[in-house]
């Protein structure tokens, strides 16, 4: 995004947030239609459920809606919008009873004391072109994302599918950039894994054709 | 010459174009002489792509989008009575 764009888009924000301060209804529809797919998708993401998802943009919503003066413009009004759409979800979460989550560790790559790759690591990407748009695929995928620890989980759904920058998520998260970064590379070598055991099943069985 | 260990934390860095002259040299180097970090790199590289492409494609459903609607105009009306 470029620098007057994102000029422009704060412009409009802060304007959005002035006409709602002052209770002009106009600007509901307006902040509703900009904001609710960045709501939904994250939370469906979160909790991978259509009904609890809108639940999540409804009261996300009316949050804005009831909280908007309570907004003093310290972080970005959207940082503020995701931080309500994270609280909203993890609320709902809270209520369900959870599958306990694998530990990241037991996932991460292994050395030998000389510091070099212990497993043998085999090169899937070439092949994963014709493979993406299965739908077996994407449920792998969507399966390893929901394996994924909370912490690591949160910075990979903001960062790496949303596409915010490492000081955005580590505004609306209050984390320093490090721990951004640290966070996300864990949650990439995670999903890497899992899908490392898909594609090279995937391969083999091919090759053994 | 740097180990798959440290050329493995240093991925992230990599990708952001966030490593400084020197430390991007001998990755490189290290790169050169090991197909298994090669291989990581790309299968790193891709499970990110699959990942974004995967995931946010998502679109509120119609029906979903209705239910919001309905209820925003509702909230509204109860505004208005306010």
């Amino acid at each position: 995004m470029s620098f007057t764009q994102q000029k422009e888009d704060k412009e409009i924000e802060e304007a959005l947030v002035r006409d709602l301060q002052a209770g002009n209804l106009e600007a509901y529809d307006r902040i509703a239609e900009l904001y609710q797919k960045k709501i939904y998708a994250l939370s469906f993401n979160l909790m991978r459920n259509q009904m609890d998802a809108q639940d999540v943009t409804q009261e996300v919503l009316l949050t804005l809606f009831r909280k908007i003066n309570t907004f003093q413009g310290k972080s970005a009004f959207s940082s503020w919008v995701y931080r309500i759409t994270l609280n909203a979800s993890y609320m709902k979460l809270r209520n369900k009873k959870k599958e306990p989550n694998i530990s990241i560790d037991e996932l991460l790559p292994s050395f030998n004391g000389a510091g070099f790759q212990q497993e043998k690591i085999q090169d899937w990407s070439e092949n994963t072109e014709s493979l993406l748009f299965t739908n077996e695929t994407r449920e792998v995928i969507k399966k390893a994302v929901d394996l994924l620890p909370e912490k690591e989980k949160v910075v990979f759904l903001l960062r790496d599918v949303e596409g915010l920058s490492t000081e955005k998520v580590s505004e609306i998260l209050d984390l320093t950039v490090p721990a951004v970064k640290s966070r996300l590379h864990r949650a990439r070598l995670f999903l890497r894994k899992k899908l490392s055991g898909y594609f090279e099943e995937y391969n083999s069985q091919k090759g053994g054709k | 010459m740097i180990c798959c260990k440290e050329c493995i934390d240093l991925l992230h860095d990599y990708f952001e174009g966030a490593l400084d002259q020197e430390t991007k040299n001998s990755l490189e180097e290290h790169f050169q002489d090991c197909p298994p970090c090669i291989a990581f790199l790309n299968t790193y590289k891709s499970t990110t792509t699959l990942c974004r492409e995967t995931l946010n494609q998502i679109e509120i459903p119609d029906e979903v989008r209705r239910a919001l609607q309905n209820f925003l105009k509702e909230h509204k009306i109860q505004q208005k009575k306010m």
